[in-house]
């Protein structure tokens, strides 16, 4: 027990002294979620630049430019109907209302008259927030012309809806990013390195059993992964107010479960790697597309459909999916159980083929 | 009960026959070297010894274990240092030294006291990735005494040492001798073999080639005295010191330096002399001195050790 103790000690020293594996696997995560979070977490600031041209010489054509200054998600622009459409054109304004000469005659007049707005429809989200706003603005106007209250008001009552934001969503996917790279990364290549430089060979001609100094390290691993997961929820919660709704000893055994099996990937993969520069060649190579392709940084459904056998091919996937439905109750990709399974799977086939192609130098 | 018994011992990589039939035993408490240029096999053979290799064929009994069918059982009751010395790379000289006594049950020698031993108080804070080639060296050496082994392997240790740290080792390495403990060392330094071990086995391609006392090699090859110089201007013909009178073998010429061998040092020295004289060879730096290894090594296998 004391052997294996000084064997975990040291071998924490040795990783937390290793500025390169503590980076991808401490310090990158952090930097993620920190990014990302203070990108997408913000209360949407969502105004739009409108452009008003008022082509109408009566008053009723100013009345209506001036009330739509009251909206305060507008922020308006006034100018010649050809001028506003060229910025339209330029991408600087999203709409441009125009209120077209005679408006006011025929107004007084009691005829119909037409506001124009002009807008870009294949920005959906903006075009319909603008005419929908527009649409209220002349009715109101309208109505206080005609002076008749209107029949029915719209009584606002407000509640919480639990939609994911945009860093309830990443969070999870980035503690599973974590997890792999603590197997793909931070095992891998260090692993290679104790081979390479014969430090594995120093210890084979000691009475250093293989299997303790396997589990010495194999616990290390497991340490640095709950770490990452406390680490990054505190970052989460404290900093970006993300509620984790799940079980914490769910939680904790499927972050266990995740590390094992990129760990034992990290041994396969130290195994069927020759050389440092191999290895560091294959960590890339496998951490990039899964960083990618697993859905961590945007839903599943938003990649094209050719590369969905690919996305379904990587184990980090079904760990994020797992995570993100345990952590903040994210709609599921797969159940719950069917994540375990593939993880499961995973883990025993890496595990089993680790065990067949590990050297010891 | 000897310490070591080897039989018929190989080791072939591929075409490379690194072990080629090596047969030697080594007594409890001696100090028993192999000598030879790299690539002889030593280093091969030794991990043999240790455990760490499994031979092709022959037998090796260590303190009267078999090791290659139970590599294991032998590790509690020998010291290692490797050839290659690299360690848990950001570990301190005191956490690495910490760490390797839990591997061993027995008595132990205590951190201070290897780290005084070896003498590196002043790095016992420091990395090993930061030490020096020679502090690495001695670190890795503390390391092989830890459990206070009944066999000491040092393979090639004081390569890269300067002269004083070399003879400082030589000094642990009789003292823990003195305690009783048998030391197999490799090395490639004639000096070293001479001074420090009690039987040379000389290696060269997989084979044991001689295996002797020091002085019993020198003597057995050499009754001849060697006289050294730098020749200086035009070469001497093939043959000149061949012929002149008491010398036994031709004469090894390497960049200007000549080393004759004679059995008559005064005749030889008289008939250089009157080459001298007669304009036919000029030289510098002569002297003489008594046959060493390197000359049984030159004499056994026609090259120089470190060549």
């Amino acid at each position: 027990m004391k052997t294996f103790f000084q064997l975990y000690l040291s071998n924490l020293r040795e990783f937390s002294r290793n500025r390169l594996a503590m980076f991808w696997s401490v310090a990158f995560p952090v930097l993620f979620i920190l990014l990302f979070g203070t990108t997408f977490s913000g209360t949407s600031d969502t105004t739009f630049n409108i452009g008003v041209a008022v082509e109408d010489s009566g008053t009723i054509g100013s009345a209506l430019a001036q009330s739509f200054d009251g909206v305060q998600a507008f922020r308006i622009t006034q100018g010649t109907t050809a001028d506003l459409l060229e910025e339209l054109q330029q991408g600087k304004l999203s709409a441009v209302i125009v209120i077209p000469d005679g408006v006011s005659a025929a107004v007084l007049a009691g005829k119909d008259a037409n506001v124009e707005v002009h807008y870009d429809p294949s920005n959906q989200t903006t075009s319909q927030v603008v005419l929908t706003i527009v649409e209220k603005v002349v009715g109101g106007f309208e109505q206080s012309l005609t002076h008749q209250s209107a029949l029915l008001t719209i009584q606002p009552v407000t509640t919480t809806v639990s939609s994911l934001r945009t860093v309830d969503f990443l969070l999870p996917g980035i503690l599973a990013m974590a997890l792999m790279q603590l197997g793909v990364m931070a095992t891998a290549p260090p692993l290679v390195q104790l081979r390479e430089q014969q430090i594995l060979r120093r210890l084979g001609a000691t009475p250093l059993s293989r299997s303790m100094l396997l589990a010495a390290q194999v616990c290390l691993r497991l340490t640095i992964g709950l770490t990452q997961t406390v680490l990054l929820i505190l970052v989460g919660s404290l900093l970006f107010h993300v509620h984790i709704i799940g079980n914490w000893i769910v939680l904790a055994g499927f972050v266990v479960l995740g590390a094992l099996m990129f760990v034992s990937l990290g041994y396969l993969m130290s195994g069927l790697a020759k050389t440092q520069d191999s290895i560091m060649g294959l960590s890339q190579l496998i951490n990039f597309p899964m960083m990618f392709l697993s859905g961590l940084f945007f839903p599943v459904d938003m990649m094209p459909s050719w590369i969905k056998p690919v996305i379904n091919a990587m184990p980090l996937t079904y760990l994020a999916d797992g995570l993100r439905q345990i952590m903040v109750g994210a709609t599921p990709l797969h159940s719950l159980q069917f994540d375990l399974i593939v993880l499961a799977a995973w883990l025993v086939v890496c595990a089993v083929l680790a065990v067949r192609f590990f050297r010891w130098e | 009960m000897s310490a070591i018994e080897v039989q018929d011992l190989k080791k072939f990589y591929g075409a490379t026959r690194a072990v080629d039939g090596v047969s030697f035993s080594v007594g409890r408490g001696e100090i028993f070297g192999m000598l030879g240029p790299n690539g002889a096999g030593k280093t091969t053979t030794t991990e043999i010894l240790e455990g760490l290799r499994a031979p092709d064929s022959g037998t090796v009994q260590v303190l009267g274990m078999d090791v290659i069918r139970h590599p294991q059982d032998i590790k509690e009751r020998i010291g290692v240092q490797l050839q290659t010395t690299a360690l848990y790379p950001r570990l301190t000289v005191r956490e690495v030294l910490d760490l390797f006594a839990t591997f061993y049950r027995g008595g132990k020698r205590s951190t201070d006291e290897l780290i005084e031993m070896m003498n590196l108080g002043e790095k016992q804070k420091t990395q090993s990735k930061d030490l020096s080639g020679g502090q690495r060296q001695r670190l890795s050496v503390a390391l092989a005494l830890i459990n206070k082994p009944e066999i000491l392997f040092l393979d090639e240790p004081t390569t890269g040492l300067d002269p004083q740290a070399r003879r400082s080792l030589w000094e642990v390495i009789r003292a823990v001798n003195r305690e009783g403990t048998t030391v197999f060392i490799t090395t490639h330094y004639m000096d070293e073999a001479q001074t420090l071990c009690q039987r040379v086995a000389v290696v060269d391609g997989g084979r044991i080639i001689a295996l002797d006392s020091p002085d019993a090699l020198i003597h057995q090859s050499f009754r001849e005295t060697a006289i050294e110089f730098d020749q200086k201007g035009t070469k001497a013909p093939e043959g000149t010191y061949r012929s002149l009178q008491g010398v036994t073998r031709p004469a090894v010429r390497e960049n200007g330096h000549v080393t004759i061998y004679t059995e008559n040092a005064a005749l030889t020295l008289g008939g250089l002399t009157d080459l001298a004289e007669a304009g036919t060879i000029q030289f510098d730096d002569l002297h003489l001195r008594r046959a060493t290894l390197e000359d049984v090594f030159l004499k056994l296998t026609g090259k120089r050790i470190r060549e």
